[in-house]
């Protein structure tokens, strides 16, 4: 049993405060991604856990014992940096040994594990290299070698993909994954700055920014249902459009007034906005549920086309409402879009997001 | 002007000023080598001359035939042995302990230490002695070698190397189960061998060639090093000649200018270290 509890942790560095009260619960054998932007203190929750920085408030608990005082050492916790540190001067087989031999198991012993996880790995052949000798993806499976050799409770990953190339990212997320969780079925935390990783591996994802923890769910959920603006806005690629306005009530119907013209608020949403008439509003509508028309249509609103980016498969299509900010609709067909067109846009009437302006809360 | 021919200009221009700079400093060494090989009247000779004749080793002969020059070479390798070995041991003990532990204190007492560097060893040398002799160490090369086992710049080469090694692989070392100590020895020293390299060479060539330190601390001529050795030669006139002194000399330096051809890339390292960061 090795679950993994944050309780209300903080660690500042100077009067910078990297993790901020957080709570994050990982379950026994779940595989945890913890996910934000650069700087949010993904590394240093990590490395609360492995035991490298001590926490100034809060308890850590692996397994069933508290571990704020316990020595790294004794964590049976492994982690795998983000640049490997792999021990240069050691060839590969050195490297894998060197925490059985700080271990103390007998030489046979060693050997026989060594050579064990190796196979497992497919690295068998690089044993005598030196890492300076390997190339990325293999120094990578040596990290994760010296890691797993150890039988460890917890995994903890730091962006262990980031020094890849995209297409062997692609291939490692999904090695990864069937590595640590199907096949050793360990308890991982695996800290990534790109939601494509985090959506794809985790079975649960905490998303965090600026030391805190915003939203802890399923990819799903944290994707169709996020708690507030900064999920919202980070988790979806290319980003949801946030649109601000007034929420009013004319005649009966609810609306956003967004200054240049109202939108119709649908109906299913009614009943939840209906306290908040009078009050500033963020309405979120992701691009793939932008639908744009460059005819005329009954009931769509008015746009300008500020520019586009095909993709291939898509283009993305920047326009713009009030001529100030930019929004983004992804279409198929755009043999016809010209820069500065006038066309007709629209959102899918079931898949609106509302947020309260001053909280940022999600509003469901 | 067309720059490669600007670049090419240049290039030639810094060779010839450092050329120049170069047999500026090269004529006296290559004036005593040549010289090693005359009598001392030819050597003598105005206008100098620059090709032996009679070509005569006599002079490397007479060296030789001192009986204390032998002794005065051991010394100085005893002398420089220690000081290598114990610089090697310590100032990288030191050196790992102010780049890579924390303990209260830790920066001023580095910040002391460096202060140090900027007092003259002219104003240490009384106390230094009055310890040594205090110690009953005096006239000996144990006494001597004593007072040069640890040096600030070591420690400071040290050190700026030790921050220079990723931290991840530290903290990985950390996990895998090394403490402080486990980790001195597995992977700071290892991995801190062009640092030792540098150290090793900076401390050789500073002892073999140390003058003052020996000439006070050391007494009886059999316990002489070679360049006070050689210089007590020269005073006490043993020679009437200064050509064997000049043998002496280039005896002397030969480990020296040896050990520079073979290791000056760790020389050169060593700078770039102590010029890294701060
Ligand atoms: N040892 C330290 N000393 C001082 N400040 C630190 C230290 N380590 C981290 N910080 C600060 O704490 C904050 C969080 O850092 P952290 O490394 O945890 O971010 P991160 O989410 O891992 O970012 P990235 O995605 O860039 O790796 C940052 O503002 C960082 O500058
Ligand atoms: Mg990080």
């Amino acid at each position: 049993m090795a679950r993994v509890l944050l309780k209300n942790v903080t660690k500042r560095f100077g009067s910078v405060v990297a993790v901020d009260n957080v709570r994050l619960e990982v379950k026994d054998k779940e595989f945890m991604v913890l996910l934000g932007p650069s700087g949010c203190g993904k590394s240093t929750t990590l490395r609360l856990i492995a035991g490298l920085e001590t926490p100034d408030e809060g308890e850590i608990w692996i397994g069933d014992r508290i571990v704020n005082e316990v020595d790294p050492t004794e964590r049976n916790v492994a982690m795998v940096f983000q640049s490997y540190a792999l021990y240069p001067h050691m060839t590969v087989y050195q490297n894998i040994e060197f925490p059985l031999k700080m271990a103390r198991v007998p030489k046979h012993e060693r050997h026989r594990r060594v050579i064990e996880v190796a196979r497992f790995l497919g690295i068998e052949d690089l044993l005598n290299r030196y890492p300076r000798q390997l190339s990325g993806g293999q120094q990578q499976r040596v990290a994760l070698a010296r890691a797993i050799v150890r039988e460890p409770e917890v995994f903890l990953l730091d962006e262990p993909l980031s020094n890849l190339d995209a297409k062997l990212r692609i291939r490692m997320r999904f090695e990864l994954r069937k590595l640590l969780h199907d096949e050793l079925k360990v308890t991982t935390i695996y800290v990534t700055h790109d939601q494509v990783e985090a959506m794809t591996m985790a079975d649960r994802i905490a998303v965090m920014n600026k030391g805190r923890i915003q939203q802890v769910g399923s990819p799903r959920e944290v994707f169709e249902k996020p708690q507030n603006l900064f999920v919202a806005g980070f988790i979806g690629v290319p980003p949801m459009n946030f649109l601000e306005g007034t929420l009013v009530e004319v005649e009966g119907r609810i609306k956003l007034d967004l200054g240049e013209y109202q939108i119709e608020v649908p109906s299913n949403y009614w009943s939840i906005l209906k306290n908040h008439v009078g009050r500033t509003i963020v309405m979120g509508v992701r691009p793939q549920d932008v639908y744009i028309s460059i005819k005329p249509v009954k009931g769509w609103y008015k746009a300008i086309i500020v520019g586009y980016e095909p993709l291939g498969t898509e283009t993305y299509i920047h326009f713009t409402i009030d001529k100030k900010k930019d929004y983004i609709a992804i279409a198929k067909d755009v043999d016809t879009i010209r820069l500065g067109m006038e066309v007709y846009w629209h959102p899918n009437p079931n898949r609106l997001y509302f947020f309260d302006k001053n909280t940022g809360k999600a509003l469901y | 002007m067309n720059p490669r021919v600007r670049k090419r200009l240049w290039v030639i221009a810094t060779y010839v000023v450092l050329s120049f700079f170069a047999f500026i400093y090269l004529v006296p060494f290559i004036r005593s080598f040549i010289a090693s090989f005359m009598t001392w009247e030819q050597a003598s000779a105005y206008p100098p001359q620059w090709i032996p004749n009679p070509f005569t080793l006599i002079n490397y002969v007479k060296l030789f035939r001192l009986e204390l020059f032998p002794r005065w070479i051991l010394n100085t390798a005893i002398y420089a042995g220690i000081i290598v070995a114990g610089n090697i041991v310590l100032t990288s003990m030191a050196g790992y302990a102010f780049a890579r532990l924390s303990f209260p204190g830790r920066d001023a007492l580095f910040s002391a230490l460096l202060a140090l560097l900027m007092v003259p060893a002219f104003i240490t040398l009384v106390p230094n002695y009055i310890i040594i002799y205090r110690l009953g160490l005096i006239d000996n090369i144990l006494g001597l070698a004593l007072l040069g086992i640890a040096n600030v710049s070591s420690i400071f080469l040290m050190r700026q190397y030790f921050l220079s090694l990723p931290q991840e692989v530290f903290d990985a070392a950390r996990l895998d189960g090394c403490g402080p100590v486990k980790a001195y020895f597995y992977i700071a020293l290892p991995l801190a061998k062009p640092a030792l390299g540098a150290v090793a060479v900076y401390q050789f060539l500073g002892a073999w060639n140390a003058f003052l330190g020996p000439l006070i601390f050391l007494r009886s001529p059999e316990n002489f090093t070679l360049p006070v050795g050689l210089s007590f030669a020269f005073a006490r006139t043993m020679w009437t000649e200064y050509t064997p002194i000049i043998a002496g000399s280039l005896v002397a330096a030969a480990p020296t200018i040896l050990l520079f051809i073979v290791l000056n890339k760790y020389l050169i390292r060593g700078i770039a270290i102590t010029a890294g960061k701060g």
